[in-house]
């Protein structure tokens, strides 16, 4: 064919002179262009001279031409392809940025043509939907037709694509970009059914989001360059990317406000109560409250409709607030959590009062450890006493070191706020069961597997956290042997730090002042610095009451006069009422009290209690003592020679009393730990 | 109004021209208020103009008054600001028509003087009004005046001033249609047949900047004018596009032409310099022509109206086939450069056809279309050929023969022999491409 041949022929010689003078190139195409008008390759070799030249405009026109005359030129889908990437894509770069300019150009059914068509060329689930999806976004009319069907697009996807997590590139696009779209189009009718399972999935992806773990396969910097101080730093600049997302588009902002949105159209849409727009989680919570009081009188269809709102609101504040509480005081659990100005807390029963007389105290005790459940230990179960704080929803008083936690006030508001939702959803248990269920099911896909939950530096730490959290939990149910068990394994771990006592008796006055009746938590620094006090202290607690209890249990009251040791004279009075039982009794035995009794007021005391104007009180207090006074009370030698070893035991102590109380403690836990744990029902 | 004469003719000449410009403000308002149809001025009012503001003697015995420099700049800045305050178009373009009409008399180079003037100063100070009152006074004046009038902002701005050629370039923003009616008056000026008349270099940067801006441009004469009204015999083209495209056509060949081997005044330069621009202009005249379908098919014209000659583009043939001669004729060794150069103008001269063509700027009629056709297709094929042919009638080939390719004709350039080229190896390395120039079809359709 000679015309195909001259075709092919001004093609060239256009190309040939593009270089030197792209004006004359252009001529020879427009002529060629007049001489076969039904010529793809000539338009085509116009399009490319305009578009290697980045000249939008001009590109755009003859783009435009060839999809208008050519549209089943491959070529032209490819071209097409190649924009519509370029639109999907986030990169910067200049000729992007023409590409995403040129399609701009084309007049706006040729865009919704050409995304349409594209789509329709597209394999790939994830391609096809981002392409679907910058047509609903330029053309909010097309949402109407195709927003739900790519939404179930998504989630069928995921199903079966059989992703690990909700936090997936499929949920991701459904949630952050179809989702808006759909629920905002007000042309559309959606079942309030639908509705409510797109406002789970959503709270699925953007709690998921949130509260992921640190990736497993992320560099430990601690363990790199010995800086434990602040192991969450590397972990809060961490990137995280999303499968089959680039790393700018697996960063989602603000997701808890992001999910209010949505919760406030849809609550909009299914006729929720309350004013229409959701302020915040703290409104929403205060609403769904007033209007469980107007429950009862509800029935049919505005009943199951309020509480689908009492139920969804409550949870998604429950988990906030859970989240925000969980992040300062556990920081190393979540990715991206900075948790760099406190390190890991504990919740624990405030024990600064244990110095106090029992009897102010043991009415109190006795209540709180009724109907203790004990849940994982970690969560918040062990501190909602249930009985008293339904209904009045005051929670108990939480004491915090302010200056060792600078967000204390959100923290504990949190936390507070975390409780009252909790409260809310369990005080209508029966209709709420299934939808809690489904709530621990979402915990559970939330927690990190125990492997990979935080790097080795950080371990140990937040194995003791644990471990107390463990006790802490386990003594306010009255479980004083297992209190003790968990304790000691922490202990045993410790290494002890040097004793300063003016300081520390200083801080636990302090504390003091503040507590209220006993019945108060507290927020502990997980640093082995203040683990070891609260575990004497815990132990102390633990042993307290049945060393004081009516019945002869010399064993505890030794423990207890071991432990009155640490932050001596706090325990003064104690230890005067355990002085007083003794004297009492006529007579104590414990064997180990020179192995670790080294506080001079105290050996003082015993060594008056056995003078006659002491009262001549048995006291048996060395090793196999007892054994050798019953086989030989008759003689009076022995009983002397028993005098001379009390004598020169005692003198040896006072010579020990210089010596680290810590170290002296830490030994009592680690050697006496079987006894310890014996001695607890 | 014949009757202010008397109150003039004591009064000095500055501010009996003022009076008078004012009389006849007021005169032509009464006249269009009135709503007469197609108002005229007066003989008598004529008269005055001639007499009191260009200063013609009314008699042999009158004297002749003369306005000092100073005094005519000050007219003009009379002149200026009353068509700046006039805000009504008739009466501006009335007001306008009778200072300025060429009456065919003695007065006219007086008129052409002041006009040039006032135009000249309108573009400096940026008189929109007046520039349109020129624009339409360009339309509708013998194309001789009108190039003459073009030559005066030529040399004011190009030449005569250096570096005042930006407030020329202006007026493309401020009067749109002079400015068009500008181009088609300097593409009629420079024909490119000698030195002289070969576009200054920064005109013809600054006519390029223009359409390649806004290709419209071109046709904004033509898409102001309504249909009925015929054009005066003898004015300018309604468009610049026939004189636009030959200097586009002709450039290659005439930037080169009496090229002196010594050259320092830069000639050299603008050659280089030239070369591009006229191949954007070429470009630019070629998008222009693709415009024109659906702007002919609104105004109902499509097929209807030859937007480019055929007369004009037929002598722009014949020259251009004399130039190819003389340039075979002064150079005794035929140089590569020279070729390409012919070549470049071949090639130009069919792509603006061929696209006119297509898009019926250029309609051919069956007697004369094919004429060119023949004489094109000659042109066409070969540098030898139009040689050996083109003073003969390109009659003798018929309409059907173009329509088969040329690649039989034996046009083989190493066949001719009168050529001194015949020993040269491979005499036209630039044309790679013979088969395709033989080839090229020209769809035309002669019965259309």
């Amino acid at each position: 064919m000679s015309a195909q041949k001259d075709c092919e022929f001004l093609v060239k010689r256009a190309r040939e002179l593009v270089s030197d003078d792209p004006c004359a190139a252009k001529a020879w195409l427009i002529t060629a262009r007049t001489l076969y008008p039904a010529d793809f390759n000539i338009q085509y070799e116009m399009y490319t001279i305009e578009r290697n030249a980045e000249k939008t405009s001009s590109a755009g026109r003859l783009l435009y031409d060839m999809f208008i005359n050519f549209p089943e030129q491959p070529i032209v889908w490819r071209e097409i392809s190649v924009i519509t990437a370029a639109l999907r894509s986030d990169s910067q770069d200049k000729h992007t940025q023409f590409l995403r300019g040129l399609f701009e150009t084309l007049p706006a059914r040729v865009q919704c043509e050409m995304l349409l068509k594209a789509t329709e060329q597209c394999f790939n689930t994830l391609e096809k939907a981002e392409m679907l999806l910058l047509l609903l976004k330029r053309f909010p009319e097309s949402v109407v037709q195709h927003g739900v069907n790519l939404g179930e697009t998504l989630l069928e996807a995921e199903v079966s694509e059989n992703v690990e997590t909700p936090v997936n590139c499929f949920r991701k696009l459904f949630v952050c970009d179809v989702l808006p779209l759909v629920i905002n189009n007000m042309d559309m009718r959606l079942p309030a059914s639908l509705m409510q399972k797109y406002m789970l999935k959503a709270a699925e992806f953007y709690i998921g989001y949130v509260t992921r773990g640190p990736s497993p396969d992320a560099p430990i910097q601690g363990a790199q360059d010995g800086s434990l101080k602040s192991p969450s730093m590397s972990r809060g600049s961490q990137r995280y990317v999303i499968d089959g997302l680039s790393e700018k588009s697996s960063v989602v902002s603000e997701p808890w406000e992001k999910l209010l949105d949505i919760l406030s159209v849809v609550g909009t849409r299914c006729e929720w109560q309350g004013d229409k727009g959701q302020r915040s989680y703290v409104d929403m919570l205060h609403r769904v409250k007033e209007l469980c009081r107007y429950l009862p009188g509800l029935e049919g269809e505005t009943l199951s409709r309020c509480c689908s709102q009492v139920v969804i609101c409550a949870a998604l504040v429950l988990l906030r607030s859970a989240f925000l509480y969980v992040s300062a005081v556990q920081p190393a659990l979540f990715q991206g959590v900075n948790g760099m100005s406190s390190g890991p807390w504990i919740l624990v029963e405030d024990l600064s009062s244990v110095y106090n007389d029992i009897e102010v105290e043991r009415g109190a005790l006795k209540h709180a450890h009724k109907k203790r459940k004990l849940a994982d230990g970690r969560e918040k179960t062990m501190s909602s006493d249930d009985e008293e704080g339904l209904g009045k929803g005051r929670g108990r008083h939480i004491v915090v070191n302010k200056t060792e936690m600078p967000g204390w006030s959100e923290t504990l508001e949190s936390f507070r706020t975390a409780r009252e939702s909790w409260d809310l959803l369990h005080s209508h248990e029966g209709q709420y069961r299934k939808a809690l269920s489904s709530l621990h099911q979402m915990a559970a896909v939330q927690q990190p597997q125990p492997g990979q939950q935080s790097p080795s530096g950080q371990a140990s730490l937040e194995h003791h956290r644990a471990l107390i959290q463990q006790a802490s939990c386990h003594y306010a149910l009255g479980e004083y042997r297992m209190a003790c068990d968990k304790l000691l394994d922490v202990v045993s771990g410790l290494v002890p730090p040097n004793y300063e006592q003016t300081k520390s008796s200083e801080d636990s006055g302090r504390l003091k002042v503040k507590s209220r009746k006993g019945n108060d938590l507290r927020l502990l620094p997980c640093t082995s610095k203040a683990i070891l006090p609260f575990c004497l202290q815990l132990m102390l607690a633990c042993f307290k009451l049945r060393a004081f209890a009516e019945s002869h249990d010399d064993l505890s009251l030794g423990h207890v006069i071991v432990l009155l040791q640490y932050d001596w004279p706090q325990g003064e009075s104690l230890f005067l009422k355990a002085v007083d039982k003794i004297c009492q009794q006529g007579s104590f035995q414990y064997e180990n009290f020179f192995n670790y009794v080294t506080n001079i007021d105290m050996l003082e005391e015993f060594a008056y209690l056995r003078t006659p104007e002491g009262g001549r009180i048995q006291l048996e207090l060395l090793p196999n003592q007892g054994m050798l006074i019953k086989h030989h009370t008759v003689t009076r030698g022995i009983t002397k020679g028993v005098k001379e070893d009390f004598r020169l035991a005692m003198e040896r102590q006072v010579s020990r009393c210089g010596e680290n109380l810590l170290n002296v403690l830490h030994r009592f836990c680690i050697n006496e730990k079987i006894i310890i744990i014996q001695s607890l029902p | 109004m014949g009757d202010i004469r008397q109150s003039l003719l004591p009064r000095d000449v500055l501010s009996a021209a003022k009076e008078l410009l004012y009389h006849l403000d007021i005169y032509i308002c009464n006249m269009v208020q009135s709503g007469r149809q197609a108002p005229q001025v007066d003989t008598k009012t004529l008269d005055l103009v001639e007499e009191f503001i260009l200063h013609v003697p009314k008699d042999r015995n009158a004297q002749v008054r003369r306005m000092s420099a100073l005094q005519e700049l000050h007219l003009l800045e009379i002149m200026c600001s009353c068509f700046q305050e006039q805000s009504r178009d008739t009466v501006r373009q009335l007001v306008f028509s009778a200072l300025f009409s060429l009456q065919g008399n003695q007065a006219d180079e007086s008129r052409m003087a002041l006009l040039g003037k006032l135009v000249s100063m309108a573009v400096a100070v940026g008189r929109i009004p007046i520039l349109e009152c020129a624009a339409t006074w360009l339309q509708r004046t013998h194309r001789v005046y009108c190039i003459r009038l073009a030559q005066v902002l030529v040399d004011d701005y190009c030449s005569l001033v250096p570096g005042s050629v930006p407030t020329l370039q202006n007026i493309h923003s401020a009067s749109p249609r002079f400015c068009c009616q500008f181009i088609t008056a300097v593409t009629t000026l420079y024909d490119l047949s000698t030195e002289e008349l070969t576009p200054p270099l920064e005109l013809l940067k600054m006519i390029v900047s223009w359409i390649q801006e806004d290709p419209r441009l071109v046709l904004i004469t033509f898409l102001n004018t309504p249909l009925s009204n015929s054009q005066p015999v003898s004015s300018l083209d309604v468009t610049p596009l026939g004189g636009l495209v030959r200097w586009c056509v002709k450039a290659p060949l005439a930037y080169r032409k009496d090229k002196k081997p010594v050259m320092v005044n830069g000639t050299g330069e603008n050659e280089q310099e030239a070369g591009p621009l006229f191949s954007a202009l070429h470009l630019s005249v070629l998008q222009v022509f693709m415009l024109l379908p659906n702007i002919l098919t609104e105004k109902g014209l499509f097929g209807r109206l030859a937007l480019l000659q055929i007369e004009s583009v037929a002598a722009l043939i014949s020259d251009l086939s004399r130039l190819l001669d003389q340039a075979d004729k002064h150079t005794h060794t035929i140089s590569d450069e020279s070729h390409a150069a012919s070549q470049l103008a071949l090639d130009r001269l069919a792509q603006a056809l061929q696209v006119a063509m297509a898009n019926r700027a250029l309609l051919c009629s069956r007697g004369k279309g094919s004429r060119i056709l023949n004489l094109l297709q000659l042109i066409l094929s070969g540098p030898v050929m139009y040689y050996n042919n083109i003073h003969t009638p390109p009659l003798s080939f018929s309409p059907h023969a173009a329509h088969s390719p040329i690649a039989s004709h034996p046009t083989l350039p190493g066949h001719a022999p009168h050529t001194p080229m015949a020993p040269h190896p491979s005499p036209h390395p630039q044309y790679p491409a013979q088969p395709f120039m033989t080839g090229l079809p020209f769809p035309y359709r002669p019965g259309h």
